[in-house]
């Protein structure tokens, strides 16, 4: 149903190999209570949960067949700075990729994660994963996850969170890569005040096919979202968004905030939005905004009345589009990577 | 802390749940065979085109499953539908000669008031068929037709047959398939090029018999350069049977033509309302929807713009009221066939007491339609937490060359708009029931006169003292 957008009904899974690459990156020193492992079996009991993320197909796969993924635990008001850095590269010996990964973040813990996803043009690789958060009451879980995979890969991606009372969970996803990509992130607000945000870009290029699912759902009272979205299609791209916020009953004075904001570079693009707004509770304020249009031609004017030709400012466009929500990721070598991959894109190729 | 709401009156139906006796001339059988298609057809007298059109429609009926999307349409039971009632009197073109209790109903209702103050044309229907039809004699003169679909199918048979469902065909859905094989009754209209009706016309469809379905057929067209506004309202009495309205709106508005279209439907809630409605706008034409749900068990109604000529805008403005035991899922679509067309959405919900208001849309644009422009605006209002309120508008770009602004709100009546007014002196009663009315106010506006007293009538603001 979900793939029905983008025309992908009958996807059948490849022989998946073993994962042997090493992905855990830890810099600086943890401490000692903090576990980070390889998933195990052990921790099956998180993952009996309903969510089907891109499709049921992909979230029951990660569950039985995974090859790769981490079980985080964090202990009672335990805070981390230093970021837990998940890097999959994948290459010719490697190239598939499925990633289970489980993230308990326990009373007033905090911590930050980094999920980073590459693979080169040329190889062809499938990446397949299922991440769960459980971010206790006062807990902050702050998880980027980057997707720039080569143009020959595609890649499925659910996500989900259960945040309690006072808790955050912040997304940050950069959609970059692969020819065909579903991403799916889901969010329950399940505490009182609880609270989540979600900054995500896309870029579509070539051939690229993209199906977007944001859910926002609030149980808690007081719970507040917001869901903000950029992105940028060109040649004969494709992109599904859709953005879901769900007010239970019971979630009085909740408030739930979605925008999507896309710039279209070429007449062959296609873009749906499909943004819902679902009310069981009065006394909460919803809204949500898309807009779609080109690039304002005053801008590219300007811009190339001060000497710049037209893909350079046009990508000074879109990089100022998508900078806000770059400017989120509080490590420099991230933006580099993510603006140097823009800028691959929009004017390498 | 207990929390202050503002409580709004359910609409009061008094004049609209009158019945009058179930009397008829002829009616057919409940249920829907082949036969009965026969009967409706020889009944009629109608061509024989027609009458394979139908029994063609009741075979693409029967083979297309009931949508599982939307509303719950599990209690209709179509074999207990009575599809066709003729009233027992003949078509009049004088009030006089309207039989008593019809006449009383539709006076009731302030049709033939209305015509006289303000109408250019008034045509009323009464179950299957149409039981009055008048227009003024200087319309006539300058060439506009408008009757009702059984005399428009006897004298303008050419026009009909080039028209009639070619906008919504019988295999559009389950049931325009339904229309198709039984439908009765309902106005046609035909604006010659060129000529501006200045003041509406209107049609007034009701259904007084229990268990029956009214399935009236509008086609308008307007040609080049012309200009009309008609409006339609509908109403049935309450029954504790489910009745059914599966009408069809089909709407042809040709080059730099206008056509504005009102229709308040104010069905009693045991009524499916099933009704469908589309527009196709050729170049620099214009159509405006204005359109009221307020009665009705389950509504699924989403008037539909096509705008294939260059430069063809689309309004659309539109107020669903969903009050106990009501699921209304109303909307509207609208395609951009062509480059540089324009649209524009505006649509309010209010849901109160368990009630159930759901916006559906849909704003498609092609890949040839460069240059074009929409605005879609969805704002609901939920007036306690046991009511429900979605909103899913559905945006489908296919090129890059336009501009397409959305924006939806959902929420209760802020505190902070009501603390403002009654710093300015204003008591909150007043205040709460302010913000109401100029919740709705955009729509109202853009009803005639009468349907806007109407509406204010309907919508009587009642709320609790609640100060302190």
């Amino acid at each position: 149903m979900l793939w029905k957008r983008i025309g992908l009904k009958d996807f059948e899974f490849p022989k998946i190999h073993d994962y042997k690459k090493d992905y855990i990156k830890i810099e600086g020193k943890f401490p000692k209570e903090v576990k980070i492992n390889r998933i195990s079996e052990s921790e099956n009991k998180y993952f009996d949960i309903e969510f089907s993320g891109v499709g049921d197909k992909f979230t029951s796969f990660a569950k039985k067949y995974y090859n790769a993924g981490i079980q985080l635990r964090l202990p009672r008001n335990t805070k981390i700075v230093e970021p837990v850095k998940l890097e999959f590269h994948m290459d010719e010996n490697n190239p598939t990729l499925v990633d289970k990964n489980l993230i308990i973040a326990e009373e007033g813990s905090e911590v930050n994660i980094i999920m980073d996803y590459y693979s080169n043009e040329k190889i062809e690789t499938l990446h397949n994963g299922l991440t769960v958060i459980y971010a206790k009451e006062n807990a902050t879980v702050n998880i980027i996850k980057i997707q720039r995979l080569g143009d020959s890969s595609q890649s499925f991606d659910s996500n989900i969170a259960y945040v309690e009372g006072n808790g955050k969970v912040n997304w940050i996803s950069v959609e970059l890569g692969s020819y065909i990509s579903g991403s799916n992130y889901r969010t329950y607000l399940d505490g009182e005040a609880s609270g989540s945000n979600l900054s995500s870009i896309y870029l579509g290029d070539g051939i690229r096919k993209m199906d977007l699912e944001y859910t926002m759902i609030h149980k808690g009272p007081r719970s507040i979202s917001n869901i903000e979205t950029k992105g940028v299609l060109k040649d004969n791209s494709k992109k599904v968004f859709r953005g879901n916020l769900d007010f239970k009953r019971g979630s009085r004075h909740s408030k739930g905030v979605e925008e999507e904001y896309v710039i279209l570079l070429d007449p062959t693009v296609k873009s749906d939005s499909i943004p819902a707004l679902l009310c069981d509770e009065d006394d909460v304020e919803g809204e949500h905004a898309a807009s779609a249009g080109q690039i304002d031609e005053n801008k590219l004017f300007y811009l190339m009345s001060r000497g710049l030709d037209e893909r350079e400012s046009k990508k000074l466009v879109v990089e100022a589009s998508f900078r806000p929500i770059i400017d989120r990721i509080p490590y420099k070598y991230l933006q580099e990577i993510i603006f140097d991959e823009i800028e691959r894109r929009l004017i390498d190729a | 802390m207990e929390r202050k709401k503002t409580y709004i009156e359910d609409i009061d139906r008094g004049i609209y749940d009158i019945k009058n006796d179930f009397t008829y001339r002829y009616k057919t059988d409940k249920g829907l065979t082949e036969d009965i298609i026969m009967e409706i057809s020889r009944e009629k007298n109608e061509p024989e085109w027609m009458r394979d059109f139908r029994l063609k429609s009741l075979e693409i009926y029967n083979n297309k499953p009931i949508p599982t999307w939307g509303a719950d349409l599990s209690g209709l039971d179509i074999d207990n539908i009575i599809t066709y009632i003729r009233p027992d009197t003949d078509m009049k073109h004088s009030w006089d000669d309207v039989p008593e209790d019809i006449k009383i109903t539709f006076e009731l209702l302030g049709i033939p008031q209305a015509e006289r103050e303000s109408l250019a044309g008034v045509g009323a229907q009464y179950d299957s068929e149409v039981v009055y039809h008048n227009i003024k004699q200087e319309l006539i003169d300058q060439g506009i037709i408008y009757t009702d679909m059984e005399t428009a199918l006897k004298e303008y048979e050419d026009v009909v047959k080039e028209y009639f469902m070619k906008l919504i065909p019988p295999n559009d859905h389950k049931f325009a398939a339904l229309h198709g094989a039984v439908w009765s009754g309902g106005s046609f209209v035909y604006v010659p090029e060129g000529v501006q009706v200045d003041i509406p016309l209107q049609s007034y469809f009701r259904l007084n018999a229990p268990g029956a379905g009214q399935f009236e057929h509008t086609l308008i067209i307007v040609e080049k350069g012309a200009k009309l506004h008609f409006i339609e309202g509908c109403s049935a009495p309450m029954y504790r049977v489910n009745n059914l309205h599966a009408g069809c709106v089909e709407l042809f508005v040709k080059e730099n033509a206008t056509l504005r279209y009102s229709t308040i439907e104010n069905w009693s809630k045991n009524m499916y309302n099933l009704n469908t409605k589309r527009a196709v706008v050729d170049k620099n034409g214009t159509i405006e929807w204005i359109s009221g749900s307020f009665g009705s068990k389950v509504s699924m109604l989403y008037p539909m713009s096509i705008l294939r000529g260059e430069g063809a805008r689309s309004e659309f403005t539109g107020i669903t009221f969903a009050a106990e035991g009501q699921h209304l899922d109303t909307g509207t679509k609208v395609v951009h066939a062509a480059p540089h067309t324009t649209s524009t959405v505006n649509s309010k919900s209010i849901s109160k007491d368990g009630g159930y208001a759901f916006y559906r849309g849909l704003l498609r644009v092609a890949e040839n339609a460069y240059g074009c422009k929409s605005t879609v605006s969805c704002e609901s209002l939920m007036l306690d937490n046991i009511s429900k309120s979605d909103t899913l508008p559905i945006i489908e770009l296919n090129n890059d060359n336009i501009d397409i602004g959305h924006e939806a709100k959902i929420g209760r009546i802020s505190d902070e708009a009501i603390f403002y007014l009654m710093s300015r002196g204003i008591s909150e009663e007043e205040a709460k029931a302010m913000i109401v009315r100029g919740f709705v106010e955009p729509i109202t506006k853009e009803l005639p006169l009468e349907y806007a007293v109407e509406l204010n009538n309907l919508i009587n603001i009642e709320l609790e003292g609640t100060i302190g």
